[in-house]
C-alpha cells in the first residue's frame, strides 16, 4: 500500500515537472497597477530547452481588451524570448482575470495558457450606481452608500449634480463610509442627472446616474407629454444624462 | 481498551483533525456555486470539471471526518484524507514554482487572502497529524493482532 | 464486519457521491457544467426576438467590433469606455425592460463582466447574457 501511494505521488510529480520543449519562467502574472494606470502589462519569459525550433502558430488574448505579442514567431534552440500582454483597465474595476492561449508546434505541448491577474484599486465603492423614479412616483429621496475601497483612507467626498432638478445630501455613517441621499424635485417631467463623487484629496472622479424614467404604459394608454431637460435638449429616453454642468452641489 | 496517555492524544489528533476537515468540507458544501468559480478562476481545471469537484469534494471530506470521529472505516477515510492533502500540495508547490499564484482554497472563499506560507503550513502540520494516525492505527492493528503473552 | 481498506475508501468515496449529486440537482438553476453563466442568466436568441420592444440589446465588445457589426439598435456598452456609456444605456432604460447582453461567442467573457456590472453596480433586474454570442444572433437571422 505504502508502495503504492509513493509511485502515485511520484508520478504526479513527475507529470508536474515534465517538460516541454519551450520552459516558461512563469505562466501566471498577478499586476497590481497603479491608481490611475491605463495599462497593466505583464511579461512571460520563455527559453526553448529542446533540440529543435519552436514556431509560434498563435498569441490570442481572451478578449479584445489585451494585446498579446511574441517577439518572435520560432525560438531556436537554447534561445530565450518573451510574450507581452498588455490589458488595456479602462474603466474595469477589481479583479480582473485576461488569459493569453499560446499556440505552438511543440509534439508534446501545443497549447499554453499566460494567466494575467490585475488588482485594479478602487478608491471608492459606490453601491447603487443608478437610482431612478418613475414618472409620477412620490419624489422620495433614495440613498447611494459610498465606502471607501481596500487600502484607501477617504475622509470627506464630494457629490456633485450634473442637474438642479436633482438634489443631494451626504452624511458619513462610519470611518470611509458615507451614504448620499438623491431626491429629484419632481418626477413629472423625464430628467437626468450624472451626480460626480469624488475624495477630497483624489482627482479621480466617480459617478451615478439619477433618472426619471418612464413608467411602464398599459396597452392603448396615451403617450406622456415630454417636457425639455435640463440643459434644453429633448428629454426622454433618448437624451442622456449629461457630464457635470454647474448644478446643485453639496458636502 | 485501557485508557493510556497514547490512545487518549490518537483520539484528540483524531478529533481535531476530522473537525478541520469537516468544517472545510462545510464552508465549502454551503456554497459550492461560489466554489466552482473560485476553482475557475485560477483557469487549470476545464470549468466541467471544476463544477464536479465543487460538488464532490466537500462532502467527501464531511464524510472522512465523520468517520474519523466515529472510528467507521477509518483506514479508508485516513487514506483518502492523506491521498487528499498530498495532492493539494503537491499541486500547490509545483503551481508555485511555475509562478502560478494559487492558494489550496481548503477552506473554499474563507480561505482565498490567506499568504502561500499560510498555506503551506497548514497542509504540512496535516498532513504529519495524518501521519501520526497512520503509524497509531498500524500500531494498534499489529497490537490486537499479535497474541497476548500467556504466564506460566 | 471487516472491510478492506480499499474497499472502505471505495464505501465513502460512493457515499459522498450521493449528497454530491443531490447538491448538483438542487444547484442545477444556479449553475451550468457547460458555462460559468448559469442557466437563469442566459437567454437564446429565439427567446430574446420574443421580448420584442422589450428588450434593449447591449453590445460589450469593442468599440471597432460593434463598429463593423451589431444587433440593429443595440447599444454600446463595453468596460473600456464604462463611465461615458452607462449613462446612454440608462437613457433608455426603464422597468420592464429586458436587457440582452453580447459579445463574440459562448467562450467570451465580456459580456458576463458587462451582465454582473448592470446587476451588482446599477442593480438592474431582467440582465441576460445571450446564449451563443454574436455568432448565434448573425446564424439566427441573417
Amino acid at each position: 500500500m505504502k508502495t503504492h501511494i509513493l509511485t502515485l505521488t511520484l508520478s504526479f510529480i513527475f507529470c508536474l515537472t515534465a517538460r516541454a520543449e519551450l520552459k516558461w519562467e512563469q505562466t501566471a502574472v498577478e499586476l497590481h497597477p497603479a491608481r490611475g494606470d491605463k495599462q497593466a502589462i505583464g511579461h512571460y519569459k520563455y527559453q526553448n530547452v529542446g533540440k529543435t525550433p519552436v514556431h509560434f502558430k498563435s498569441v490570442h488574448a481572451s478578449c479584445g481588451c489585451t494585446a498579446a505579442q511574441s517577439q518572435k514567431d520560432q525560438v531556436g534552440p537554447g534561445e530565450k524570448g518573451e510574450i507581452t500582454a498588455t490589458f488595456n483597465i479602462g474603466d474595469r474595476t477589481g479583479t480582473q482575470v485576461k488569459t493569453v492561449t499560446v499556440e505552438t508546434d511543440e509534439a508534446a505541448n501545443q497549447k499554453t495558457v499566460l494567466t494575467l491577474k490585475a488588482i485594479i484599486p478602487q478608491e471608492l465603492e459606490i453601491s447603487p450606481t443608478f437610482v431612478f423614479w418613475k414618472q409620477g412616483e412620490k419624489p422620495d429621496p433614495k440613498s447611494i452608500t459610498v465606502h471607501a475601497g481596500k487600502d484607501f483612507s477617504v475622509k470627506h467626498i464630494k457629490v456633485t449634480s450634473s442637474s438642479p432638478d436633482f438634489q443631494t445630501k451626504v452624511e458619513e455613517t462610519g470611518e470611509g463610509q458615507f451614504k448620499v441621499d438623491v431626491h429629484p424635485n419632481e418626477t413629472n417631467r423625464l430628467l437626468a442627472s450624472t451626480l460626480t463623487i469624488q475624495s477630497e484629496n483624489s482627482p479621480k472622479t466617480f459617478y451615478a446616474t439619477a433618472r426619471i424614467t418612464t413608467a411602464p404604459t398599459a396597452p392603448g394608454a396615451p403617450a406622456i407629454q415630454k417636457a425639455p431637460g435640463p440643459l434644453g435638449a429633448p428629454a426622454g429616453p433618448t437624451a442622456p444624462a449629461r457630464p457635470p454642468a454647474p448644478g446643485s452641489q453639496t458636502r | 481498551m485501557r485508557f493510556s496517555l497514547g490512545n487518549f492524544i490518537w483520539r484528540i489528533v483524531d478529533l481535531i483533525i476530522a473537525a478541520i476537515f469537516i468544517y472545510a468540507g462545510v464552508l465549502k458544501a454551503l456554497d459550492p456555486v461560489q466554489l466552482a468559480h473560485d476553482i475557475d478562476h485560477y483557469k487549470i481545471l476545464p470549468w466541467t470539471i471544476g463544477v464536479g469537484l465543487a460538488f464532490y469534494l466537500p462532502w467527501l471530506e464531511i464524510f472522512c471526518g465523520l468517520a474519523l470521529i466515529f472510528r467507521l472505516f477509518y483506514r479508508g477515510a485516513l487514506s483518502i484524507l492523506t491521498a487528499l492533502v498530498v495532492v493539494f500540495l503537491v499541486a500547490t508547490i509545483a503551481a508555485k514554482v511555475r509562478g502560478l499564484d494559487i492558494t489550496c482554497g481548503c477552506f473554499g472563499h474563507a480561505s482565498q487572502n490567506w499568504s502561500f506560507p499560510a498555506h503551506l503550513a497548514l497542509d504540512l502540520g496535516i498532513l504529519a497529524a495524518l501521519a501520526v494516525l497512520c503509524y497509531c492505527s498500524v500500531a494498534r492493528a499489529r497490537a490486537n493482532a499479535s497474541p497476548m503473552p500467556t504466564s506460566s | 464486519m471487516k472491510f478492506s481498506l480499499p474497499r472502505q475508501a471505495l464505501i465513502l468515496a460512493a457515499l459522498s457521491l450521493l449528497p454530491g449529486v443531490g447538491q448538483a440537482i438542487y444547484f442545477r438553476d444556479k449553475i451550468s457544467w457547460q458555462s460559468p453563466i448559469p442557466p437563469s442568466e442566459m437567454v437564446g436568441a429565439d427567446q430574446a426576438r420574443e421580448w420584442g420592444d422589450s428588450t434593449i440589446w447591449i453590445d460589450a465588445r469593442p468599440d471597432n467590433e460593434f463598429a463593423r457589426d451589431h444587433v440593429p439598435g443595440a447599444i454600446l456598452l463595453n468596460e473600456d469606455r464604462w463611465n461615458e456609456l452607462l449613462p446612454q444605456f440608462l437613457a433608455v432604460w426603464s422597468p420592464g425592460k429586458k436587457v440582452v447582453v453580447y459579445c463574440s461567442a459562448q467562450s467570451c467573457d465580456l459580456a458576463r463582466e458587462v451582465a454582473e456590472r448592470l446587476r451588482k453596480e446599477a442593480q438592474l433586474p431582467d440582465v441576460f447574457v445571450l446564449e451563443g454570442g454574436w455568432e448565434a444572433w448573425v446564424k439566427k437571422n441573417r
